[in-house]
């Protein structure tokens, strides 16, 4: 079935995150001057400002900073999918991705718990663009 | 009136090229410059050449780009202008820094310029406005179906919960104190009943039996959506002392930036209306505790919250206990948003003017003239502060007015 929610279009400055995302694995930007890992990607390190940027294949896991229940506001084919979670995710690398949360009941946002481990899962939407996608492992 | 002498007050200290300039790639475009990548390259060349590290700027000049590139360097400027008003855009950039950099609110203003014209052309580059580029915070974000500030603006308020144990409920009462100024105002879309079906006295049950818009924030934790028009004019002393209308001064003013996008927000907590406003406090030689009116922006009730603790008006995780416990209400000792606030008295989606022309009312002794207001509306207040915030919690300025 084709994927009918908004698909993020790909620049010019992000193909090893991309390339990464079609093989399942998490790449992220990384600072070969601080070390220091950022989402999202940038030309010059936003933490030293230096340009020596490579990438960097990420774990996967993070846990969950924030999140809340879109009862009547989405994009797209997000419309049909109300309600759903949204989240951001503090990677274990370090910085922040924002997410649509899985593995959670939006009728039952009590039961979402800050802090809680999260995995990254990655769904295909064409034949270029894998979407991460975060699922709460253990809460 | 003379202008004021502003010669030698400031001085351009570099000036520098993107790496790739002119028509990289060729007739095939074998390379395409985005215009992000054409400022960067330019701003860290800049940074080399004068040796002033990019974390020393703290003035962000351009034409429409100033809080993307403040942001993708991660920079919290005190002062940002993106005037973009065509090709002088920059040699006003350099006079308003001038002025900025004269009066002390900032020592190093970055003026930067970054236009794909080849590598884009025709395919509606940015500033454009068209299809050209896609930035890589858009990448980053598109793809999770947010659509308006309330889906945003409701992950501050879990936050808020999780961290300091406050509840929606306990911002409910923000609604509810701010509705009763809204009933003092004819003007109010909510008013009374026969101004709107859903006007008139709420409770805290109301608010939170009110339909659902982005968990755990309810229609009534939401502003309006209106429309509206506002003006102010500003004038020197000697201008006006001879006017009819009176005089509110402005004792102290700032601006700051956290961020761009949400994604960027550090601390869901907090916004940077702690630095504006300690811009603002300093100019005035004034602290919270002399403050005796607040005009804050309420787009949602978390937004009026956490400001109220950001102007340390309140304690961290507290700012919803000035509602709660009645101090902002008719009567209280620290009225706030006496106008009905964006919760209930206008929001038109950019609901600074709509603070200005309460403050401006309340500190001119006109919050009841009849077109504003009913009797009780208008405060004794002689100081009021207003902060705007703009984005997704992301830009804040601060002003504080005084009565004359």
């Amino acid at each position: 079935m084709a994927y009918e929610k908004p698909i993020p279009r790909q620049g010019q400055h992000t193909k090893p995150f991309w390339d990464g995302a079609k093989e399942g694995k998490l790449i992220l930007p990384h600072c070969t001057e601080c070390n220091r890992v950022h989402w999202y990607p940038r030309l010059i390190c936003p933490f030293c400002h230096s340009n020596k940027l490579d990438w960097i294949e990420a774990s996967g896991e993070g846990t969950l900073y924030t999140f809340a229940v879109q009862h009547r506001l989405a994009a797209g084919g997000w419309v049909k999918e109300l309600p759903f979670v949204t989240a951001f995710i503090d990677l274990k690398e370090g910085d922040r991705m924002q997410t649509v949360l899985r593995g959670v009941d939006p009728n039952k946002p009590e039961d979402i718990k800050i802090g809680s481990k999260v995995k990254v899962e990655f769904e295909q939407a064409n034949d270029d663009i894998f979407i991460p996608f975060w699922r709460v492992v253990e809460s | 009136m003379r202008l004021p002498d502003l010669s030698y007050r400031a001085a351009m200290v570099g000036a520098c090229e993107s790496n790739l300039i002119g028509y990289p790639g060729g007739e095939e475009r074998s390379i395409r410059c985005t215009s992000l990548q054409l400022h960067l390259e330019a701003i860290k060349n800049v940074s080399d050449y004068t040796g002033i590290p990019i974390s020393d700027i703290d003035g962000v000049f351009s034409a429409g780009w100033s809080s993307e590139l403040a942001e993708h360097l991660g920079l919290h400027p005190s002062y940002i202008d993106t005037t973009s008003v065509g090709g002088c855009s920059f040699q006003i950039h350099v006079r308003h820094a001038l002025a900025a950099i004269a009066s002390g609110m900032i020592d190093t203003a970055l003026i930067s310029h970054g236009e794909a014209g080849w590598s884009y052309r025709g395919m509606g580059g940015r500033g454009g406005g068209g299809r050209g580029e896609v930035s890589p915070a858009e990448e980053a974000t598109a793809a999770y179906g947010i659509a308006g500030a309330p889906a945003q603006y409701a992950h501050a308020m879990v936050r808020h919960n999780h961290v300091y144990g406050t509840t929606p409920e306990d911002f409910a009462h923000i609604s509810v104190v701010t509705r009763k100024w809204a009933m003092l105002n004819p003007r109010a879309l909510m008013y009374s009943k026969e101004t709107n079906p859903f006007g008139g006295e709420i409770s805290v049950d109301d608010v939170m039996s009110a339909r659902l818009i982005a968990w755990p924030m309810t229609l009534y934790h939401c502003c309006l959506v209106t429309d509206h028009g506002g003006a102010v004019i500003l004038a020197r002393p000697e201008i006006a002392r001879t006017l009819k209308s009176k005089p509110v001064w402005v004792v102290g003013a700032g601006e700051s930036m956290g961020h761009s996008n949400m994604v960027e927000m550090e601390d869901f907590t907090a916004t940077s209306a702690h630095r504006s406003a300690k811009m603002a406090y300093e100019m005035a030689g004034l602290s919270p505790e002399d403050i005796e009116m607040a005009m804050i922006y309420d787009s949602f009730t978390i937004t009026a919250g956490i400001t109220a603790e950001m102007l340390g008006l309140a304690p961290r995780g507290r700012g919803y206990t000035l509602w709660k416990e009645g101090h902002a209400a008719p009567g209280g000792r620290l009225p706030i948003n006496t106008n009905g606030g964006g919760l209930s008295f206008n929001h038109s989606g950019m609901y600074g003017m709509q603070l200005l022309v309460e403050a401006y009312r309340q500190m001119s002794g006109t919050a009841e003239d009849g077109v504003n207001g009913d009797a009780g509306k208008q405060t004794e207040a002689s100081n009021c502060i207003v902060n705007g915030t703009g984005g997704t919690l992301s830009t804040t300025g601060t002003l504080i007015l005084e009565r004359d």
